[in-house]
């Protein structure tokens, strides 16, 4: 158990420091860096408990990626400041790097060596995973705000 | 408010377009353009203000007493800058509290300080997160260090061609080169044992995360032009960013590893 703390703890720390590494980039104000270094942490915590308790990971990260979204409007109503400054941050460190590159590799590799079965399985598997991942994070972010949007606009 | 000329309204919606490309131009979000645009239509005294927004221009009209005012602007994509889309959004509250009148927003506009952090910082910090990426993804610490290295670097040579106003593929393209280039340094001398980890993530900082959030954001909520327009300026950036990564492999492999 205190095993498992340390991880998250650890994880947290480089969550957040990949955070603020891309709030730089895209030049955020400074007095909201905090909160994005908060919200990377936040995210990659709920996705590794949720991945803990058995959940597949494209639930686990649209689970995070909501829960920031949620947050994030909190922080945005009280500071007065564009939700996706927090949200894109945020979500940085979920990104499936991995995945897409090795998806990438393998149509090289299948472009230069010829087709294998055993390439096509390792493009598919990766390229699905990256897909998928990433419309998690999506849907997740637009969620909330989609929630809201119902209640300043008639319906009929 | 009731003896608005003609001269006075166009002075009007000229500054609150100047308002909505800056927003375009620096990457908001679509609804966001369109609210700031009628919000500050309303506290300068406009009956209402229509807004129709493709990609690569605006379409504006105020309306006031049976009288419109359009007007059309270009936008020209920029790298991102999200405090400047800050400081606008502050200056609509401001305008609409204090009851400020036009002259107020022309010079608030002309006066907008984009916050630009210290460069060196900005290669230090890009390196160091790419690297923490590395390390959530399962690499070792080789792999740490080579992308902290390749990353930073990369960003060097991103922030040199930034400076040249190069268009944004070319700027892409070639950076995903570099930090390849230096990256595969732990798949050739066999430093590291996860050399496809440090490979992957120290091109992560060319993920172009904004087109794609905002892309999906502007589309769910019915600017579904906008939204295709993001998408391919996502798609285009990936496809710079892989030509460079493969140009790069390709290179290093005719030397033969």
């Amino acid at each position: 158990m205190s095993d498992l703390i340390i991880k998250i703890i650890l994880e947290a720390i480089f969550a957040s420091v990949a955070s603020v590494g891309f709030a730089m980039v895209f030049n955020v104000p400074k007095h909201t860096l905090i909160y994005c270094a908060f919200g990377g942490a936040i995210t990659y915590i709920t996705r590794t408990i949720f991945l803990h308790l058995g959940l597949g990971i494209e639930i686990s990260t649209f689970i995070a990626s909501t829960f920031i979204g949620i947050i994030a409007l909190y922080w945005s109503r009280k500071y007065l400041i564009p939700r996706p400054v927090y949200t894109v941050a945020s979500i940085i460190p979920m990104i499936p790097g991995t995945f897409a590159f090795t998806a990438m590799i393998s149509l090289v590799d299948m472009n230069s060596h010829g087709v294998t079965p055993e390439l096509i399985e390792i493009f598919i598997e990766n390229g699905l995973k990256a897909v998928s991942i990433l419309g998690a994070i999506s849907f997740g972010l637009a969620l909330p705000s989609l929630y809201f949007m119902r209640l300043n606009r008639p319906v009929i | 408010m009731k003896d608005l000329n003609y001269q006075k309204q166009s002075l009007i919606t000229r500054t609150i377009i100047k308002a909505a490309v800056l927003m375009s131009e620096f990457g908001a979000e679509s609804i966001l353009i369109e609210q700031t645009a009628q919000r500050l239509g309303r506290a300068l005294g406009m009956d209402s203000v229509e807004i129709s927004l493709i990609p690569s221009a605006i379409v504006l009209t105020t309306l006031h007493d049976n009288q419109c005012v359009t007007t059309t602007r270009r936008v020209h994509h920029k790298p991102i800058n999200m405090s400047i889309v800050c400081e606008i959004q502050k200056i609509v509250i401001n305008l609409e509290k204090q009851k400020y009148d036009v002259t107020y927003l022309v010079k608030a506009l002309k006066d907008i300080e984009p916050n630009y952090y210290n460069r060196w910082l900005v290669i230090f910090m890009v390196g160091l997160s790419c690297a923490s990426f590395s390390y959530l993804q399962g690499g070792d610490w080789s792999a740490f260090f080579i992308t902290f290295i390749a990353s930073a670097t990369a960003m060097f040579v991103r922030q040199e061609f930034a400076k040249r106003r190069f268009v944004l593929i070319i700027t892409f393209g070639v950076t995903a080169f570099v930090a390849t280039l230096i990256a595969s340094i732990s798949q050739l001398k066999g430093i590291s044992s996860t050399p496809n980890i440090a490979l992957a993530s120290s091109v992560l900082l060319l993920a172009p995360g904004f087109s794609f959030v905002n892309s999906f954001l502007d589309a769910l909520k019915g600017y579904l032009m906008m939204g295709w327009g993001r998408w391919m300026e996502g798609i285009l950036l990936t496809i710079a960013t892989s030509v460079g990564i493969i140009i790069a492999m390709s290179i290093l492999n005719i030397k033969g590893w």
